[in-house]
């Protein structure tokens, strides 16, 4: 690609990842949430990948986004079987004052981020598995070379 | 005022979903595909749905773009005629 | 056979045109108790500001695990499917 895209990729994509972390953070509060925060920042993993190409170093990084992607996931079901203690998915944390515990009262109030129990928590897990298996995906087709005709 | 911009974007989706389908050029169909995803979004914000909206915006106009772009740059860009 | 073909194509559409005038009117949905009691009490039961959110990753947590486990196949498989084989290199 040419100067212009290199720079202006190069430039953009650390907002566009802080956009996304922010999405992901604030998804109890603001709309948005997991999937869509890792869907933003896989977005500008696939812009980096468009305007700079691939290097040497990038199966590697393949392997390393399919672990994260399974870390993901294992944390989000662990959080799930935080709860088991009454039920499945149950949300134990909220509203007993300790991490992302404060109660919150029916009604409009402006947004406190130490609220929603194991929400954020939640939302963090299925945002990193969300930018990692999206990020895995699009480095697995750029990476795979055409087979020759027989 | 607002019924109209509804029966406008309805139209817009429906007729770059056509657009999408027709012509042999696959990349075009892509853009045209981006484009119909992009007002579904507008669409849903609409409908006051911010979340699936936001989802929308970015899993429909970002990265599945690119997605099928690097599909298409690994196969062909045109579509073959019969079969 | 083409002008049967074209019928059933005019009379799908004369369906569709039917439904599409009984429709309810889009923007404007109905109360439920359902969304009655999510709305109530869903910011002082699971702390989210975000009523979506709350219901789905508490009160429907079953269904964002299995949108999870789906993407997680998906992505599983485009890698299986692209991977390097190994008598290749």
């Amino acid at each position: 690609m040419s100067a212009i895209v290199k720079t202006v990729s190069a430039f953009m994509t650390v907002p566009m990842m802080i956009f996304g972390l922010y999405v992901i953070l604030h998804g109890h509060l603001t709309p948005g949430g997991g999937f869509p925060g890792g869907a933003v920042m896989a977005t500008a993993v696939a812009m980096l990948i468009a305007a700079f190409g691939l290097s040497q170093s990038d199966a590697r990084k393949k392997d390393a986004f399919s672990l994260f992607e399974s870390i993901g996931l294992l944390a989000f079901i662990a959080m799930a079987f935080v709860g088991l203690q009454s039920t499945f998915f149950a949300n134990v944390l909220a509203g007993h004052g300790w991490i992302f515990g404060s109660s919150v009262s029916y009604g409009p109030n402006p947004g406190y981020l130490e609220t929603g129990g194991v929400i954020p928590i939640m939302n963090f897990a299925v945002g990193i598995e969300v930018f990692a298996a999206l990020s895995a995906v699009m480095l697995a087709i750029m990476l795979h070379r055409r087979e020759k005709h027989d | 005022m607002i019924d109209a911009v509804h029966w406008m974007l309805s139209a817009g989706i429906i007729a770059a979903a056509v657009m999408a389908l027709k012509g042999r050029d696959l990349l075009a169909s892509v853009i045209y595909l981006s484009a119909m995803s992009l007002m579904l979004s507008l669409e849903f914000y609409l409908l006051q749905a911010p979340d699936v909206a936001i989802a929308e915006a970015a899993v429909g106009t970002g990265l599945s773009t690119a997605i099928y772009i690097a599909a298409i740059k690994k196969t062909e860009r045109m579509e073959h005629e019969g079969t | 056979m083409k002008a049967l073909r074209h019928l059933t194509m005019a009379a799908f559409f004369c369906f569709l045109l039917a439904g599409a005038m009984y429709m309810h009117g889009v923007g404007t949905p109905e109360r439920t108790q359902m969304d009655d009691y999510f709305i109530k009490s869903s910011q002082e039961e699971t702390g989210a500001n975000n009523v979506v959110t709350g219901i789905l990753f508490d009160y429907r947590g079953f269904d964002t695990l299995g949108e999870a486990s789906v993407l997680f196949a998906a992505a599983s498989g485009v890698i299986l499917l692209f991977r390097r084989k190994r008598n290749e290199q």
